[in-house]
């Protein structure tokens, strides 16, 4: 019983802690988003039910709709050749070489950038005028004048999502890695005296043993790309014309720009309300073979 | 487990005590000097050292005042001070900006310095614009202007040279014309340093509203007779010729250039013209050499005007701030001529003084000259607002940006822009 109340005491500051800055500004955007909350005037706060969603679904300015195609096109996009190129990347760190360590921590090196920072590099690059893709493309022949990748509304989304790629391949690698290195080397041997090939290893051996790791990893990965505005911030500002502009980077033009807190929230809520969604049919589709390991 | 938990208790009784020690140490230091709290805003590593230089100059000839700077990164200082102000936390001196101190008076965030400026032996100093920025709500001086950012025309007179020019464009027409005749788009060359994202307007509006005659002082987007300003005949003709410009000298990545891209494309030659604020002399001036450029006040439209708008920020004293006598004290110590003209020498804009234009030979001289020129004539250069009091405002960048950026693309048509765009501010 001692035991009991003493673990309570020890927990309550880590309570403490998330209830004041996780639970209570959730609560509290949550109910924002139902209030006309705009800094520009103050002296009118008051609750006007779901007029804020209602204003950011029929803007007529900035359309919705494209927003959350652009959503899912970012979304998918980024998380496919993540974690197809990602898991390539584990299976192939996974045996030991010389020089694996160094090899391991210049590649995981991007992780640790960001977001912000890789967007502005890659703007650069991708620059339509002095860039250094533009350049190289040149130099090789494929190419006889310079492409605007951020400003032809057909390639700006890709050109923000290859940055996005390039940022995402290490979080995967470092998470597969560390599922394949967990295998053990018995069920492999298993398999070789069974007759199994390396095809058939990799995908009766393997993938089992590591899809606890892919259900979980790609859940994260999701919600995290979703709520990644850093790169389009920073390379289009979600042009051009509203091309590359997704949920999560229209919520920071109503509250840094627009100082509309109401409709800030209200873009938060519908990300929060999509996601929850999205993991709910997610772990019911996943759960069916395996994933109840999680 | 039994010693672990008496670890753990010391541990926690002593990090309590430790923190009630510390606590208790910053009281005492606040009862000593008086201490002003100093908010700046536009927010640069060069910048705040500079404040740093003047806020130690003060403390020097003051000792019983500190002054303690908070100096957030640049992106989210104007939030952060509007949700410090908003939850009335202790703030003695803060930087207000040109699209800040609507949202401030309204929300009932600033003392009126008028009485101050009333007694201030430099007060009649000041320049005319200087007080028509402190002025900016409600015909009350919120606050005291420290610097303006008004537009000039960047020239690079050495790649002009080459390609046979040797005149410098007096209006809109001419650097049109001139824009294009240079572009060649083999070599590289283009003709104007477009800006496509990162309010944008601020540079088109001034190139397309130029050729309107009679636009309102009070609203760039209204004209006298209170039409909307790219409405009229003379507007709408202006849009498509600036629709005109993007196609023929203009590199078309253009539409994604923001200030850096612009800045890049004119120290590199692409594009010798560049419509700028006076903050870029510094970076300009360190990349090239002075025979190379020059600033020249910005072309006349057809109208014979240019209607410029001045950015501007200066200092203000928050209601809830305990020392505002003290806090007046620092503003015009900062915004006195002298320290007034050291800071903008550094940091690249406009002094406030009309004593410095005259006196300074740096500000009546060279680059600035042109600024000088478009500053004192208010016929030809005529300051315009923009709408900064409507609700509407903080928004605009936005759909102005994206509905331009699918005129230049050919996805929609100058009428129906134009159409979105007074839809909008009705």
């Amino acid at each position: 019983m001692m035991e009991q109340k003493y673990y309570r005491w020890m927990l309550a500051p880590a309570l403490l802690l998330l209830t004041a800055f996780i639970y209570v500004p959730v609560i509290r955007g949550g109910v924002m988003a139902f209030q006309n909350y705009n800094l520009f005037d103050m002296n009118d706060l008051r609750f006007i039910g779901f007029q804020n969603f209602v204003s950011v679904i029929t803007d007529k300015n900035i359309n919705f709709f494209q927003i959350l195609w652009n959503t899912a096109v970012w979304l998918f996009g980024s998380l496919f050749f993540q974690f197809v190129l990602g898991f390539g990347l584990a299976l192939l760190l996974r045996k030991p070489f010389l020089g694996r360590g160094i090899y391991t921590a210049f590649v995981f090196y991007g992780w640790a950038l960001s977001g912000f920072a890789i967007g502005l590099t890659w703007s650069w690059l991708f620059n339509g005028q002095f860039g250094l893709v533009n350049d190289l493309l040149m130099r090789v022949g494929i190419l006889n004048s310079p492409i605007g990748f951020l400003s032809n509304p057909n390639l700006a989304m890709i050109s923000v999502i290859i940055p996005n790629i390039w940022y995402g391949v290490p979080f995967f690698g470092i998470m597969l890695l560390a599922a394949l290195q967990s295998v053990p080397n018995e069920l492999y041997e298993a398999a070789t005296l069974d007759g199994a090939g390396s095809i058939r290893k990799f995908v009766s051996v393997t993938v089992p043993y590591v899809k606890p790791t892919i259900v979980s990893s790609i859940l994260l990965r999701t919600m995290w790309i979703v709520n990644f505005p850093d790169i389009i911030y920073a390379m289009t500002n979600g042009g051009p014309v509203n091309k590359t502009n997704i949920l999560a980077t229209q919520m920071i033009n109503k509250v840094f720009k627009e100082y509309d807190y109401g409709q800030g929230s209200a873009f938060g809520l519908i990300i929060m309300v999509l996601l929850f969604a999205y993991a709910v049919i997610y772990l019911r589709l996943t759960e069916k073979d395996g994933g109840e390991n999680l | 487990m039994k010693h672990l938990k008496k670890t753990l208790f010391v541990l926690l009784l002593a990090s309590l005590v430790l923190s009630s020690t510390f606590a208790a140490g910053t009281k005492e230091a606040a009862a000593g000097p008086l201490t002003l709290t100093f908010f700046e805003t536009m927010t640069s590593p060069s910048r705040t050292a500079q404040i740093q230089e003047v806020i130690a100059k003060y403390e020097a000839l003051n000792p019983n005042v500190k002054i303690s700077l908070v100096s957030p990164p640049y992106e989210q200082a104007d939030n952060k001070l509007t949700l410090m102000l908003n939850s009335n936390q202790e703030l003695d001196i803060i930087e207000v900006r040109d699209h800040t101190v609507k949202q401030f008076v309204n929300n009932n965030k600033l003392v009126d310095l008028t009485p101050y400026l009333a007694a201030w032996d430099q007060g009649d100093d000041l320049l005319p614009l200087t007080m028509a920025a402190a002025m900016t709500v409600n015909d009350t001086a919120y606050l005291l202007p420290q610097f303006f950012f008004v537009k000039g025309l960047f020239v690079r007179t050495d790649v002009l040279k080459k390609h046979g020019f040797t005149s410098l464009p007096k209006t809109t027409e001419e650097l049109y014309a001139m824009s294009i005749a240079i572009t060649n788009k083999a070599p590289n060359q283009y003709g104007f340093g477009f800006r496509g994202k990162g309010n944008a307007f601020k540079i088109s509006d001034i190139l397309i509203l130029s050729d309107v005659a009679n636009i309102s002082k009070d609203n760039i987007y209204k004209t006298e007779d209170g039409t909307f300003s790219f409405s009229t005949p003379a507007g709408r003709k202006a849009v498509a010729d600036y629709v005109n410009l993007y196609k023929k000298a203009v590199p078309s990545d253009g539409i994604n250039w923001g200030f850096n891209e612009q800045v890049n494309a004119f120290i590199s030659g692409t594009t010798p013209f560049l419509v700028q604020d006076p903050d870029t002399v510094g970076m300009v001036a360190d990349a090239l050499d002075p025979s190379q450029y020059t600033v020249i006040p910005m072309p006349l439209g057809k109208s014979g005007k240019t209607y410029l708008d001045y950015g501007f920020a200066g200092l203000g004293i928050p209601t809830t701030s305990k020392n505002k006598d003290a806090a007046w004290d620092f503003i015009s110590f900062m915004v006195n001529a002298e320290n007034n003209a050291d800071f903008c020498r550094t940091y690249g804009p406009l002094p406030v003084h009309t004593s410095t234009y005259a006196d300074d030979p740096y500000f009546s001289s060279g680059v600035y000259k042109s600024w000088e020129t478009e500053m004192a004539s208010p016929d030809t250069y005529v300051f315009v607002k923009y709408p900064l009091d409507s609700p509407k405002y903080p928004a605009w960048s936005q759909v102005q940006e994206q509905s331009m950026q699918a005129l230049l693309l050919g996805s929609s048509t100058v009428d129906a822009t134009i159409a979105q765009w007074e839809a909008y501010w009705k």
